[in-house]
């Protein structure tokens, strides 16, 4: 209490955390909502003295790491709350790097209170902040910043990629790329910081400046190289967008309700049935999907349908995968006339494509469902199919019936294919980019080195402030680089002896 | 102002000694107790006494104050700007500087202007000469010959924090009691210092001057209960110049025109012609057997004391990296002086490998040592003990400075030597204490990684501990701190405040003076040579203040437009900033 009254006495000198940090916290780490176990864990130094008094344990601790059945008592009225597990985790050996203790105990609600209160009860324990655990984890080096959010996203993964991604991330697979990169852009920066602050006295080659130009340039063209995975990672994240699009009465919603299952939009003969986006998740194959419907494309004189409309066509332009459905029965009766007719059709769906992306980037972002299938002559379906395999330049298309579910299987394996290309395999390869956030530090990043050559023959000083900046958007992501580790690697290549 | 230095050197410089010291001392309580005189104690005694406390500086040895126990220079990358700061805030070593340089040069010149380092090679006896004038004629400072034997503590006050309060010292002579509301320690090496050649060691912190009593040491540790930690440091033989075939070394001259430290002087004592030269040599396969062949008649190579990665004796530089050339630079030790000081060859070797060792560089084959070089240990307190105000945490009105700290350099102790004089001032004056931001100035760096980080090995600046580098510029120093240290801190003086004042007000002018003129960018070309600018038809610069980088051009001095005329000088501070 004291050092607190001192601290208080002198303003903020002390950083707040130190205070914290002595204090022990508690949380139920399980999900809320009656379950068969539910686990309440402790952390910070008063963690033993509770699990001594909460599990009536007089002599020992039980052995580190050791499921240990006990009489859960209240501390104050000795009244029995449960029976569980308690097990002890002797810091530095625990999650967050403290002495830890869990209780295992059962998941009704009634006993998830009473242990809480219990424990809130105890002096200089109380209920955990949300995230403590895992930020005072990173604070004993247990975890680094891309694990925490990797964890974050095992926590909230739904789908099988997903898990997987975030796994991947969590071994800190991420960490260790941008640490690579983080460790090459230190050295760089410490050899510019040698020449600055030593060379003058000191045999430092100008052959280290050369050689730092070109690490920097490696290193822009990998950043670069990351960043230009058309957001595979974050696609994963946190869901591939596919939009439903296409002219009134196709049948998009009925697609919809299709995919998912379920009847998410309202379907009817009548065009314009839907005018709003209705959206709904999916996983498909593992990947998760984010499916919005969209009001059909038309000339209309209904202002609430125009902007329906007006969506529609921001979605699509938004999308990472855009379905586009056709009537088929609107199809031309000549097979060798349908390329054409649907070319024509895209153009009228699809956002006109950007002059760079070309025709050839838009078909992979596209299927085309031909719907309704079953009202068109088999033999007319085939002849189509023949043609639409021979055309070049045109996407994927499946024909489909939504009403009898034929070709649904080859149609949601075209899907799934696309998607999973989408999202990249989150097992093989170079890790992917899974953060936003990670985006804009790298694009600084690279910002930040090309100031470097844009100086390096001007004023050196300016130049390193490039790669100081580029370290520091690194560090946002790997955690922050002082000047000390950049003197040791000053010291440990170049001789200094003045 | 230079004349009437020298005026005073001559007329009071005796009188200084005999009349201030020892047995006719009146008083018996100062403000100030400063306990050393060395970069850190001269400045924080400087310091303290501006700020209007009455001072006293004790010092083992009056002739030894400012004396520069190590290489013979000043400045130097991140150095530099440390001179420029204290200079700013009115200390003493800038203008010192100015006085005693022998050889001015500013390093860096090609790699942008936040990372020049003014630099100077000093006459020793020119510097000591004045830091010791300018300590006479400082009002409210009185200096004493003596030694510290104990520091007097009593009960905190309870309305502040710490354990202990300063109430002043005890001198060995036994006698009385001198009080003080504050004590700045500058000790320096002398704290536990004993020295090393060869196999033989001895107490002491300068060779030559007898070692500071064990007393304050015990106080420090024993009573104050403080973290303290031992490094080592060293230095090298001097060499007899005549003994040096300086035809085998390379000359290195000065800058042609030499640059001033301090933002009061527009010029240095030392003529541009006058100036010495440096010489530049390197070591051989034969220094590297020498150093093999001694290391086990080496003590002090054989601890495992810390002492410094970048100021490494010759021995740890061979053992380290073995099979390089290393370089060796002659430095001039003074005007009349007959020694040369070697420049990387710090070494604790006996002195007779010392000689040996000298004689396998071509340049010194015949070379003969005045003094042999020697190693230092020294005790120092951890400094994250202390506030950014340099006071003990532990002890009110206890301050601590210079290699005390873990640092190592005469500019990095005068630095420390001002604050900790400044805050020393400022507890006795019942003013609250004051702290520089690592946002703000090199002193505030320094300050703040001691305090906050600790040190692993002695502290020695460089311009990459900076985060704000490319504002901390030397040439900008005045503007940073001297306002501020005027009319906050109250260590600055009204003839310098105004004189910075006016610059800043010169310069404001001059830059929208220059910013009014549009000119076709041909025509600018024509006076500033090149510089890119964008191809408008008529265009202004976009300027700021700076160094004159662009507008230094002697070309753009000769072709001023008019408007530019009357703040010329200015103008040399200002920078055009190229357009990309």
């Amino acid at each position: 209490e004291g050092d607190v009254l001192c601290c208080m006495r002198r303003g903020l000198c002390i950083p707040t955390r130190a205070v914290c940090d002595a204090e022990t916290i508690f949380a139920l780490s399980s999900g809320h909502g009656r379950c068969g176990v539910a686990v309440v864990r402790v952390s910070g130094p008063a963690s033993s003295m509770v699990l001594r008094n909460m599990a009536g344990l007089t002599q020992a601790l039980p052995s580190p790491r050791t499921a240990l059945l006990r009489r859960i008592t209240d501390p104050q009225s000795k009244e029995l709350l449960d029976r569980g597990l308690v097990l002890w985790f002797q810091g530095p050996h625990s999650f967050t790097g403290e002495d830890s203790a869990e209780f295992h105990i059962h998941g009704g609600p009634a006993v998830i209170t009473a242990v809480l209160q219990a424990l809130g009860s105890l002096e200089g324990v109380r209920p955990a902040e949300a995230g403590e655990f895992t930020r005072r984890a990173f604070h004993a080096g247990k975890l680094g910043l891309t694990e925490v959010e990797g964890l974050g996203d095992l926590i909230h993964a739904e789908t099988e990629a997903q898990r997987r991604q975030a796994l991947r991330q969590m071994d800190g697979e991420l960490g260790r790329l941008y640490q690579d990169w983080g460790y090459r852009l230190k050295r760089c920066l410490a050899h510019v910081e040698a020449f600055i602050d030593f060379s003058e006295d000191e045999l430092i080659e100008d052959g280290v400046l050369n050689q730092v130009d070109s690490s920097v340039r490696q290193l822009e063209a990998e950043i670069e190289r990351h960043l230009k995975d058309e957001r595979r990672g974050e696609r994963l994240r946190s869901g591939v967008q596919v939009v439903i699009a296409g002219a009134t009465n196709a049948g998009k919603s009925s697609l919809l309700n299709t995919l998912c299952q379920r009847p998410a939009a309202i379907v009817s003969p009548i065009a314009g049935t839907t005018r709003d986006i209705v959206e709904t998740s999916l996983d498909i194959g593992g990947f998760p999907v984010l499916l919005s419907d969209t009001a059909g494309l038309r000339d209309s004189s209904d202002s609430v349908e125009r902007e329906g409309v007006r969506r529609a066509r921001q979605r699509v332009e938004q999308a990472d995968l855009t379905l586009v459905v056709v009537d088929s029965t609107q199809l031309p009766p000549d097979p060798q006339l349908v390329p054409a007719f649907l070319q024509e059709h895209l153009s009228t769906v699809l956002p006109s494509p950007s002059p760079e992306a070309g025709m050839e980037a838009a078909s992979d972002r596209v299927l085309l469902v031909l719907n309704k299938s079953d009202l068109v002559p088999e033999e007319q379906r085939e002849r189509t199919e023949g043609e639409l395999r021979e055309s070049t330049g045109l996407p994927p298309a499946c024909f489909l019936s939504c009403y009898t579910s034929t070709g649904l299987e080859d149609f949601l394996t075209v899907l799934q294919s696309r998607v999973k290309t989408l999202c990249g395999d989150p097992l093989s390869g170079a890790p992917s980019l899974t953060q936003a956030r990670h985006r804009a530090h790298l694009q600084q990043s690279v910002q930040a080195l090309i100031q470097y050559h844009q100086y390096r023959d001007q004023d050196l000083a300016l130049a390193a402030e490039g790669v100081r900046l580029a370290l520091t958007h690194l560090g946002r992501i790997t955690g922050r680089v002082g000047a000390e580790e950049i003197l040791d690697i000053i010291f440990r290549d170049f001789c200094i002896g003045k | 102002m230079l004349a009437q230095k020298l005026h005073l050197l001559r007329h009071n410089f005796l009188s200084f000694v005999s009349s201030r010291t020892g047995s006719d001392l009146t008083r018996r309580q100062y403000d100030v107790i400063v306990v050393g005189g060395g970069h850190a104690g001269t400045e924080a005694a400087a310091a303290a006494a501006r700020l209007g406390a009455e001072t006293l500086l004790i010092t083992q040895k009056i002739t030894t104050i400012g004396a520069l126990s190590c290489n013979p220079s000043l400045g130097g990358v991140g150095k530099g700007q440390l001179v420029r700061e204290v200079d700013a805030l009115d200390g003493l070593c800038g203008r010192a500087g100015d006085w005693a340089g022998v050889h001015f040069s500013i390093l860096n010149r090609s790699k942008g202007p936040a990372v020049w380092g003014p630099r100077a090679q000093l006459d020793r006896e020119r510097y000591r000469q004045f830091i010791q004038s300018e300590l006479l004629s400082t009002p409210r400072l009185t200096v004493l010959e003596g030694s510290v034997d104990e520091l007097l503590v009593s009960q905190p006050n309870p309305e502040e924090p710490g354990h202990h309060r300063v109430t002043g010292i005890r001198l060995v002579d036994g006698s009385h009691p001198i009080l003080s509301s504050s004590v700045v320690l500058t000790t320096g090496t002398f704290l536990s210092g004993s020295l090393f050649m060869g196999q033989t060691t001895s107490p002491g912190g300068r060779i030559g001057d007898v070692p500071s009593c064990a007393g304050l040491s015990y106080t420090l540790k024993e009573t104050l209960g403080l973290r303290v930690g031992r490094l080592r440091t060293g230095t090298p033989p001097r060499i007899v110049k005549e003994s040096v075939d300086l035809s085998l070394a390379q000359l290195q001259a000065p800058d042609k025109q030499p640059t001033p430290f301090s933002f009061l002087n527009t010029h240095t004592r030392c003529k541009p012609e006058e100036q010495l030269p440096c010489y530049l040599t390197h070591t051989t396969p034969g220094v590297e057997t020498v150093v093999r062949e001694s290391v086990h008649l080496n003590c002090h190579i054989q601890q495992d004391t810390k002492g410094p990665r970048y100021c490494p004796s010759i021995e740890s530089r061979v053992l380290r990296f073995p099979g390089r050339r290393h370089q060796v630079w002659l430095e001039p030790e003074g005007l009349t002086s007959d020694l040369l000081y070697p420049q990387g060859l710090s070494m604790t070797m006996p002195p007779d490998l010392q000689l040996r060792l000298l004689r396998e560089i071509p340049a010194l084959h015949r070379a003969e040592i005045r003094t042999p070089g020697y190693g230092v240990q020294y005790d120092f307190v951890c400094p994250t003990q202390l506030t950014p105000s340099l006071q003990v945490k532990s002890t009110q009105g206890l301050f601590l400075a210079g290699q005390i700290n873990g640092t190592t350099g005469y500019e990095e102790a005068a630095a420390q030597g001002l604050w900790a004089g400044v805050n020393a001032g400022r507890t006795a004056l019942s003013l609250p204490p004051m702290a520089l931001s690592r946002t703000q100035s090199y002193i505030g760096v320094l300050i703040d990684d001691l305090v906050g980080r600790g040190v692993t090995e002695p502290y020695r600046m460089f311009t990459s501990r900076a985060e704000f580098r490319t504002y901390l510029r030397p040439d900008n120093a005045d503007l940073r701190l001297t306002p501020r240290g005027f009319e906050e801190v109250g260590c600055v003086t009204l003839r310098r405040y105004e004189k910075a004042v006016s610059v800043r007000d010169g310069l404001q002018e001059a830059l929208m003076a220059l910013q009014s003129v549009a000119l076709s960018s041909t025509r600018w070309r024509e006076k500033l040579g090149n510089i890119s600018l964008s191809e408008n038809k008529s265009t202004t610069l976009k300027c700021s203040i700076g160094s004159g980088l662009w507008l230094g051009h002697s070309d753009f001095q000769r072709h001023v437009p008019k408007p530019l005329l009357h703040c010329l000088g200015c103008v040399l501070r200002i920078v055009v900033l190229p357009c990309h």
